[in-house]
């Protein structure tokens, strides 16, 4: 049995708009969500949603109904967040780090609006302190975060989006949670 | 208990907390947890770490108003390009269909070159059997009162005035056409002004009529 969102693919394939917009309505505020949380600036992830409907329009005689279509639809998702994170300035890698996350400072390094979502909201100093780590987190630990918890996808999903083993992008959500934990620490 | 080592007891805290710890190794992780309190610590905080970010990253949480959401909605649909299957499904259809593509390429080529003629063709014309009575002025043709014309009577690019009798058909052509009180027309009236029907009357009629 195939799935609504394959079905839809293929309605909208056959020239239905309204299947079309279906889809855009399922995803749109996923993906928005998503590609904020990767750029944490609002206008590229307007962008970024914009683009990403875009390709699956134009693709979706190509869509591969074997592969579920969210995994098709966020896979072209992150890859333009991934992209666009790879032409800003360079992070720092937590590969390279042997443990100790004292005087790591990557808060300014990567630019971000000041009007986000999170200045509208009594938030938290919690909230922030993870909002900024996460801000901070290079794109390939940053794309497997925000799948995780905030798409909560398992950890297979993940894999098939970022095309990535399993094992892999386990280590990444150990080194993602274990980072974040130590920004954290003094909180906890 | 002293199987486990604090290294292997912090990546089994987190294939516990992704879900993916089997039964055996919980059980050794929590015997491990039991006896190193630096261990219980390390995986308190990572307890409470994983709840915040769920906490933090829960998209319901977020702050996307639904007009927001709307006005989104509407800029992305009207992003996207014009459908293009309609144009596909018709070149498409062609490209199935190359006799009949061939035989409309060639009517439109030669209902053209029609047109072409028929907007080149600005000359007064006249066509008969019987024009020697016919007084012509200009671009005015005229059957005279008490004249009888025997035969059809054609008249292109010019106005036909009637006052006299025509034993056969007028036809007029881009033209205009008065019928006096006197004017008797035995067979059919036809003024013709538009390229289609002058395209027909080209067809089905034979160009052997005479030209004035
Ligand atoms: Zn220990």
């Amino acid at each position: 049995m195939k799935s609504m969102e394959a079905r839809l693919a293929r309605m909208a394939l056959k020239g239905d708009q309204h299947a079309f917009a279906e889809i855009v309505g399922l995803y749109q505020d996923k993906l928005y969500y998503m590609s904020y949380r990767m750029l944490y600036n609002r206008q590229e992830a307007e962008d970024v949603v914009q683009e990403t409907f875009l390709r699956v329009y134009k693709n979706l005689d190509r869509y591969d109904d074997t592969m579920k279509f969210s995994t098709w639809i966020y896979r072209i998702a992150t890859n333009l967040c991934i992209d666009r994170l790879r032409k800003r300035k360079p992070s720092f890698s937590l590969d390279a780090e042997t443990g100790d996350h004292d005087g790591i400072d990557g808060y300014s390094m990567i630019p971000s609006d000041d009007r986000t979502p999170e200045s509208e909201l009594m938030l938290s100093d919690t909230q922030r302190i993870i909002h900024n780590a996460i801000e901070t987190l290079p794109a390939k630990y940053k794309s497997v975060m925000v799948l995780r918890y905030l798409q909560d996808m398992s950890l297979q999903e993940i894999g098939d989006v970022l095309e990535l083993p399993v094992t892999t992008v386990k280590t990444r959500v150990h080194r993602g949670r274990e980072f974040l934990r130590k920004k954290l620490e003094h909180k906890l | 208990m002293a199987a486990m080592n604090c290294n292997v007891a912090i990546v089994s805290m987190h294939d516990y907390l992704d879900g993916e710890l089997i039964r055996e190794d919980v059980a050794s992780l929590k015997a491990h947890l039991i006896a190193c309190p630096e261990c219980r610590a390390r995986f308190d905080q990572l307890e409470r770490t994983e709840a915040l970010i769920h906490n933090a990253l829960d998209m319901r949480s977020g702050v996307v108003e639904t007009s927001e959401s709307a006005v989104r909605t509407q800029r992305i649909l009207s992003g996207l390009p014009v459908r293009r299957r309609k144009t596909m499904g018709w070149t498409r259809w062609l490209r199935n269909h190359p006799a009949i593509t061939v035989a409309a390429v060639f009517a439109i080529v030669m209902f053209s070159s029609f047109i072409a003629m028929w907007e080149q063709d600005d000359q007064l014309t006249v066509r008969g059997n019987d024009l020697t009575q016919l007084v012509i002025d200009g671009d005015t043709v005229t059957v005279p009162q008490g004249v009888h014309v025997k035969g059809d009577l054609t008249v292109e690019n010019g106005k036909a005035n009637v006052l006299g009798d025509v034993e056969g058909n007028v036809t007029v052509i881009e033209g205009s056409l008065y019928q006096a009180s006197t004017a008797h027309i035995s067979g059919q009236v036809k003024t013709i002004d538009q390229a289609l029907d002058w395209f027909w009357y080209k067809v089905t009629h034979s160009f052997s009529s005479l030209a004035y």
